[in-house]
């Protein structure tokens, strides 16, 4: 029996996103293969104390992250690399009624293909729980939702996001959801997918209880996360909800493994997950980023 | 899936239950407990009322209740879930689910699973933290979650709670092998039951392969110790028959501590001790022991124990 041990981790012996998903410092890895860009901004002002959202300042966030990620001097131009007009456009959110993606990101995101894009209106379409038969036409994806602790995947990220396009949602369950990846691979999905973005605004590092959501778990972080690659934007979310356990907790709680975006990464190919093969770009407020 | 569900105290066959439900009722006396979920439950608390839209969800409907925390439920013997939402004007909302989990050890697991604090007297253990309540009393473990803690929602939420306990009337055991955790350097918060190996992934995660064979079969019970100034872990897993167990301790010993001799005891990478015992249809291990000697005394008094709960 071929078995990865916890022994292996203390020895450094077993891949670094691997230990990264059980808790252990990440080992140094080869550094000759693949990069993935990912751009993390942050604004102190795109939130109020009560949580609400200044519309405003989350889309210059927005633009600002995408151009930089993109490589290209204004937002227009951003957009219009990722979505051409002839596209059908699935906005993949997320509605999960305790830490929802902000319904302004929504906004923000349809008035960029709408505007800045030149998509016709009956071409955008936002959706979370209907999107498996809304999106069925589609032929490119926006990809949004919050990072959250995750009871049985341990977080709740972009890769996870598409779960719902399948036909049998919980059959990915088993094993941690170590083979949500191959949600990706569903002709609902495959080649479609423009952008990644993990709503950082609001994360939340723990989870507790029958809903898995406890308040006291959530701390306004005021970013976002964006990428061209799932994994990579997934995996700097896991290192940023651990990083915060540990200053919450003193120690890193046990959460279930984010066994699933290294799987995406060494079994499935879907990204890169090991963070020192992750090219992260950090622009705007520094306070307190803690990554 | 709307309406009302009836938890009918478990371990006879339902066409047996009617017989024995309708003929006591026939002769003039009813003797079986056969009881509504949604009378544990009521529907007014400190001004709170429910919103009408109660929903009750089994082990298939149970995704679309909970999303992301389903499977941990079902990793025990969990049968339905009577979930009802209390609302009040400019008042956060309040949702109680009351979980049938089939068996009064797995109601106490699942309590254990994510117990964090101490008692705060309801029901038969409890835990209360900034507007949630937890608790389990007999084949029962409760959940209510105020959606924002105030000193008013914060009495609703513990009302709620003790009447729901006193609604309860039968009051369960704990899991047998919890008594054979050592009580000496014992956190008591930190005792977890379970039975499969995702369970273990997510307190102590030990193997990418299930090593120890664990599964629905199995009774698992993981609690750590305070050792001086270092945490250890004790690990007990109880498997039906004794074959089980030897074929279990043998590959947890080879894939663990292939290096460990008779003893099987190991100094680990990170400058810990881990030791492993069989003992009959239970295996017993230790982690993170500061010393040799402390993992093996975590054993041996486990052992001890073992001697004393067969005599």
């Amino acid at each position: 029996m071929n078995v990865i041990t916890r022994r292996d981790f203390m020895r450094g012996a077993a891949s670094a996103a691997l230990a990264a998903a059980v808790g252990f410092p990440a080992a140094v890895e080869a550094q000759n293969v693949k990069k993935s860009r990912v751009v993390l901004i942050r604004d102190a002002n795109v939130l109020d104390a009560r949580g609400r959202v200044d519309t405003k300042t989350l889309g210059v966030m927005l633009d600002t992250a995408v151009a930089k990620l993109l490589g290209k001097s204004d937002a227009a131009s951003a957009w219009k690399s990722l979505v051409s007009p002839k596209d059908f456009v699935g906005i993949k959110t997320n509605v999960w009624e305790r830490l929802r993606t902000p319904p302004e990101l929504e906004e923000i995101i349809s008035n960029r293909l709408l505007v800045k894009v030149g998509v016709p209106k009956n071409k955008v379409f936002c959706d979370d729980r209907g999107s498996r038969e809304k999106f069925e036409a589609s032929t490119a994806l926006i990809n949004v939702r919050p990072a959250r602790a995750h009871h049985w995947s341990g977080m709740g990220g972009c890769i996870k996001n598409y779960i719902i396009l399948s036909a049998n949602p919980s059959s990915y369950h088993p094993d941690a959801c170590a083979s949500l990846a191959t949600v990706w691979q569903l002709p609902i999905v495959k080649g479609k997918t423009r952008l990644n973005i993990l709503v950082l605004l609001t994360p939340q590092f723990y989870g507790r209880g029958a809903h898995s959501f406890d308040p006291r778990y959530v701390w306004q972080y005021k970013g976002l996360a964006v990428s061209l690659d799932p994994v990579a934007v997934d995996a700097v979310g896991a290192h940023l909800l651990r990083t915060k356990r540990i200053q919450y907790f003193g120690e890193d709680k046990p959460i279930t493994p984010t066994t699933h975006i290294a799987v995406a990464d060494h079994k499935y190919g879907l990204g890169v997950s090991d963070l020192n093969r992750i090219e992260l770009i950090k622009l705007g407020w520094a306070k307190d980023v803690l990554i | 899936m709307r309406g009302e569900s009836v938890y009918v105290k478990s371990s006879i066959s339902r066409s047996a239950m009617l017989v024995f439900v309708l003929l006591p009722i026939l002769a003039g006396v009813c003797k079986a407990e056969v009881v509504p979920m949604d009378t544990l439950i009521p529907k007014y608390v400190n001004g709170w009322r429910s919103d009408h839209h109660d929903a009750t969800y089994d082990r298939k409907t149970l995704y679309d209740y909970i999303d992301g925390g389903a499977e941990v439920y079902l990793a025990y013997g969990f049968r339905q879930v009577f979930a009802r939402r209390f609302v009040r004007n400019s008042k956060p909302s309040i949702t109680a689910d009351l979980f049938d989990m089939g068996s009064s050890a797995d109601a106490y697991g699942i309590f254990s699973f994510e117990r964090e604090g101490d008692d705060v007297g309801v029901g038969q253990a409890s835990e209360y933290a900034a507007g949630f309540l937890r608790f389990w009393k007999g084949d029962f473990f409760v959940s209510i979650l105020a959606d924002e803690e105030t000193p008013d929602s914060r009495k609703a939420v513990m009302a709620l709670g003790q009447t729901i306990a006193s609604r309860i009337k039968s009051e369960g055991e704990r899991p047998a092998i919890v008594s054979l955790l050592p009580a000496e350097d014992l956190i008591r918060t930190s005792i977890r039951y379970f039975h499969e190996k995702s369970g273990l992934d997510y307190h102590y995660f030990i193997a990418d392969k299930n090593i120890l064979g664990l599964g629905k079969h199995t009774e698992v019970v993981l609690a750590e110790y305070k050792i001086g100034s270092s945490k250890s872990r004790l690990l007990l897993v109880r498997y039906p028959k004794a074959a089980e167990a030897l074929a279990a301790f043998s590959d947890f010993k080879a894939a663990y501590m292939p290096e460990a001799g008779e003893d099987a005891v190991v100094r680990t990478e990170n400058g810990k001790w881990a030791a492993a015992r069989l003992r009959r249809n239970l295996v017993i291990a230790a982690f993170d022991a500061p010393t040799e000697e402390a993992a093996k005394t975590l054993l041996r008094r486990v052992a001890d124990r073992t001697e004393v709960s067969e005599k």
